[in-house]
């Protein structure tokens, strides 16, 4: 652990933080370009025609078509409702959104230069698992009670 | 003051020759993606500039030895709880925080806290209407508490799976 009884100024402090983010620049940029490159050849259309094979296999779609989706929230939530209208499961729903937000392939070469193969590799597959998980288990826990 | 050595080169080259690839076979599309490059900036320009203040004001108050007690190996539940809390009310795409959970990282921050913030995440205040209207309020409610519930457990998986030789 590096030893620091001198307090730095706010200046320093500041351009000590803007040089971290300058270092990860080009990977920022690299991530908005790829985002803007799958965004314009995968339209919602297309991630429509994912479900629709039954419950179980829509948790798995769900999961598989947000986590290759990128956007923001709002937008996720906007695709969501238009697979509502045409009948899609709350399973595949749910899924889908906590895939969407949660996991992203767009981001992997990113997270995985600034945390680590390793880390990336683990965080993504457990994130992957709990979003079968939860969408398994939040339905069916309102099942229960509704 | 360190010398500037960025991160990601290769993989910014890898886009760009995407790119070049893209403005050979499908040349009308390129303003289009440009466009939404644009408009992407535009819109995480206010996130970076909070992040980076943020970062500012953490390195300022924080000392590395505050870092690893909050958030080091022995920070227990209040190092969950306020990576819980960072992860609810952060805003903007992930990318726009690894500058920050990296430079806390290089300070003693866990990984295992690191997966907590990333899941947290998943609970979005300004978009829980948007849930309720989907879903109903009940439902929502259940996911969210299953999306913390999951997260402390990821968190917990991770540092296992990582163990502090290997970091």
């Amino acid at each position: 652990m590096p030893k620091s009884n001198q307090q730095p100024t706010f200046a320093t402090a500041f351009k000590k933080s803007l040089m971290s983010f300058l270092a990860l620049s080009p990977m920022i940029l690299a991530v908005i370009g790829l985002v803007a490159l799958f965004q314009t050849y995968i339209t919602p259309d297309m991630l429509s025609k994912f479900f629709g094979h039954g419950e179980s296999l829509d948790i798995l779609d769900g999961t598989v078509v947000g986590a290759i989706s990128t956007g923001s929230g709002v937008i996720g939530y906007v695709v969501a409702d238009g697979l509502k209208q045409q009948g899609v499961s709350d399973y595949a729903l749910i899924s889908f959104i906590m895939a969407w937000t949660t996991l992203s392939l767009t981001h992997l070469p990113a997270e995985a230069s600034v945390f680590g193969i390793k880390f990336t590799a683990y965080r993504n597959i457990l994130t992957f698992l709990c979003t079968l998980v939860i969408a398994y288990l939040s339905v069916t826990t309102l099942r229960l009670f509704l | 003051m360190k010398k500037l050595k960025f991160k990601g080169l290769k993989f910014l080259l890898f886009v760009i020759a995407l790119f070049i690839l893209v403005s050979i076979f499908d040349f009308e599309n390129i303003a289009k993606i440009m466009d939404k490059i644009g408009s992407m900036l535009l819109r995480i320009l206010p996130i970076f500039a909070l992040v980076i203040t943020l970062t500012a004001i953490i390195n300022y108050f924080l000392k590395p030895e505050k870092i690893m007690r909050y958030f080091g190996e022995n920070s227990g539940i209040k190092g969950i709880f306020y990576t819980l809390l960072g992860g609810i009310i952060s805003h903007g795409p992930m990318y726009a925080w690894y500058p920050m959970l990296d430079d806390m990282r290089k300070h003693g921050l866990k990984f295992g806290l690191i997966a907590n913030f990333m899941y947290a995440r998943a609970v979005k205040i300004p978009l829980l209407p948007f849930m309720v209207g989907l879903f109903g309020l009940p439902f929502t409610v259940i996911v969210n508490v299953y999306i913390l519930i999951f997260a402390i457990l990821q968190g917990k998986i991770i540092d296992l799976l990582i163990k502090e030789k290997e970091k």
